[in-house]
């Protein structure tokens, strides 16, 4: 299995606060890895660190054999890097439907954007109905399938999710868990960082325990999952 | 009685060029945040160009579209040179920055032009609508500025580079992670910004003479527009414009022109203590 994402030794941090203190994973292509931990172990740093905005200090990314470690953000998601950001970070004047359209900017994803635009309808019919309301406007819920429907309108080769279930009701986490799941069943790689250990680990193949700026532990998913230690230590479960 | 509708007529035309000069200020600071202090400078620096190419044999209005040109290749060096470095960095470092820029157009075009009056001469004739009088240069100015006002809210939200402009606006760094090139995106939106302000002083200069410090008093008025239309919103700016030509219309025929800025000014401080986000809403 080569891997589509590769990541050595990364160190990074805010100002003079180191954060990450060497962070080695790799995401397998067409798997869903995911990077659980405690808050403030540095999960949404490392995201943020192999995207480029937060300045990698040392270490290396490697995209499909390629090394990205110094692009600029922009570069890489042109590449297929995407990341969902946490807190959604949606353009909150602009319509769904615009929001979509720059999710697709980069040339490569602009030549599938009609596909793309009915594939994303299709998994969340909700932002159909919707599509010329202005993003700040919709529910919490409404936001999140906007957030990643916009993610996977850049085509991602490798889709990074931040907090898919940040701040939303059960039943909304559920369905969008579900619809991770057909993604992933249809071949997407697919990184997921996620405060819901439960569900990340049900649902991954693959996950790293992160603590401390460092992965502590990693295995498959199911196998971390039954570990005792692990859930005593570092998930507080 | 009519002498007062057509002065208000008048304001009303000359109110649409100023409201075009605001929407240049109000676009820079609405996409990222730097008040560009080198307006004023850029307005003037649009005058003396159309000054130039009519010089050159090229008609005013036919200069326009050079003046635009040359404004956003201005636009896009001065935020290279003088913006980019500094783009995070605190406010003040920016009005600082842009201001020298001020200083550096206005002490170059001192010594070429020094700070005597130029005019553009060129054939303007009269027309009267509904009764009454107004000079074409006048209405061609009214004109131009809305058609530019169209063209640029065509970009903003029809055209794909346009609608980026706004996603920069909105979030930059989550248009960075879509793949937007932000720094490309400022210095373009920089250049639009700059290409208003000449096109503006480019109007402007069919009809008053000018110096090389006659973009003060317009870089003032651009920023008391913007803040009643509400900073960062383009149609505001423009209403904005309107207003300040309107009151000036109304109440050129009974006072001095001398005191349209105190009154100009009273109103923006109005308008700030007790409607701080414009009368029409903040950024869009």
């Amino acid at each position: 299995m080569s891997a589509a994402l590769e990541i050595r030794g990364l160190e990074a941090g805010y100002g003079e606060v180191q954060v990450l203190w060497g962070v080695d994973l790799s995401v397998a292509e067409g798997r869903m890895t995911t990077l659980v931990g405690a808050n403030g172990a540095g999960k949404t740093t490392t995201l943020r660190a192999v995207m480029g905005t937060v300045r990698p200090w040392k270490g290396s990314v490697r995209f499909y054999g390629e090394d990205v470690t110094h692009l600029s953000p922009h570069t890489k998601a042109q590449m297929g890097l995407v990341l969902v950001p946490e807190g959604r970070q949606l353009f909150a004047d602009m319509t769904v439907e615009e929001n979509l359209e720059m999710g697709a900017y980069s040339p490569r994803a602009r030549k599938n954007l009609a596909a793309n635009l009915k594939r994303v309808y299709q998994l969340f019919p909700r932002l159909e109905e919707r599509r010329a309301q202005r993003a700040g406007t919709l529910s919490g819920g409404e936001q999140q399938m906007l957030a990643v429907g916009r993610g996977l309108m850049a085509d991602p080769r490798v889709l990074m999710i931040d907090e898919l279930s940040l701040g939303l009701a059960p039943v909304l986490a559920q369905s969008l868990f579900g619809t991770l799941k057909q993604l992933k069943e249809q071949g997407l790689t697919i990184l997921l960082v996620e405060q819901n250990v439960h569900l990340a680990l049900a649902l991954s193949d693959y996950a790293y325990v992160l603590a401390e700026g460092r992965v502590q532990i990693e295995g498959p998913s199911r196998e971390v999952a039954r570990n005792e230690e692990v859930r005593r230590a570092y998930l507080g479960i | 009685m009519p002498e007062i509708l057509a002065s208000v007529l008048d304001g009303l035309l000359i109110g649409l060029v100023y409201g075009l000069a605001a929407i240049g200020l109000t676009l820079i600071f609405g996409v990222m945040d730097v008040v560009n202090l080198a307006h004023g400078a850029v307005i003037a620096l649009g005058m003396f160009a159309v000054y130039l190419l009519f010089g050159a044999g090229l008609h005013p209005y036919l200069g326009l579209f050079v003046v635009a040109l040359i404004g956003l290749a201005f636009g896009v060096v001065v935020y290279l040179v003088a913006v980019r470095p500094i783009i995070n960095a605190p406010p003040l470092m920016t009005l600082l920055s842009t201001f020298s820029v001020s200083m550096i157009i206005i002490g170059v075009g001192t010594a070429v032009w020094s700070t005597s009056p130029y005019n553009v001469n060129f054939p303007v004739t009269t027309l009267r609508i509904l009764g009454y009088t107004v000079t074409s240069a006048r209405l061609v100015a009214a004109l131009a500025a809305v058609l530019v006002t169209g063209f640029l809210y065509y970009f903003l939200y029809r055209t794909t580079l346009g609608k980026a402009v706004r996603a920069v606006a909105n979030n930059r760094e989550a248009a960075e992670l879509m793949g937007i090139p932000s720094q490309q995106i400022l210095a373009i939106s920089f250049g639009i910004g700059t290409a208003l302000a000449m096109l503006s002083g480019a109007l402007i200069a069919t009809l008053f003479p000018f110096t090389i410090l006659s973009g003060g008093i317009y870089e003032l008025k651009s920023f008391v527009a913007s803040v009643l239309g509400g900073l960062g919103n383009p149609t505001g700016a423009l209403f904005g414009g309107v207003i300040l030509g309107l009151i000036e219309g109304s109440v050129a025929p009974f006072i001095k022109i001398s005191w349209t800025n105190v009154i100009e000014f009273v109103i923006f401080v109005l308008i700030l203590l007790f409607f701080p986000t414009g009368l029409f809403g903040g950024r869009r």
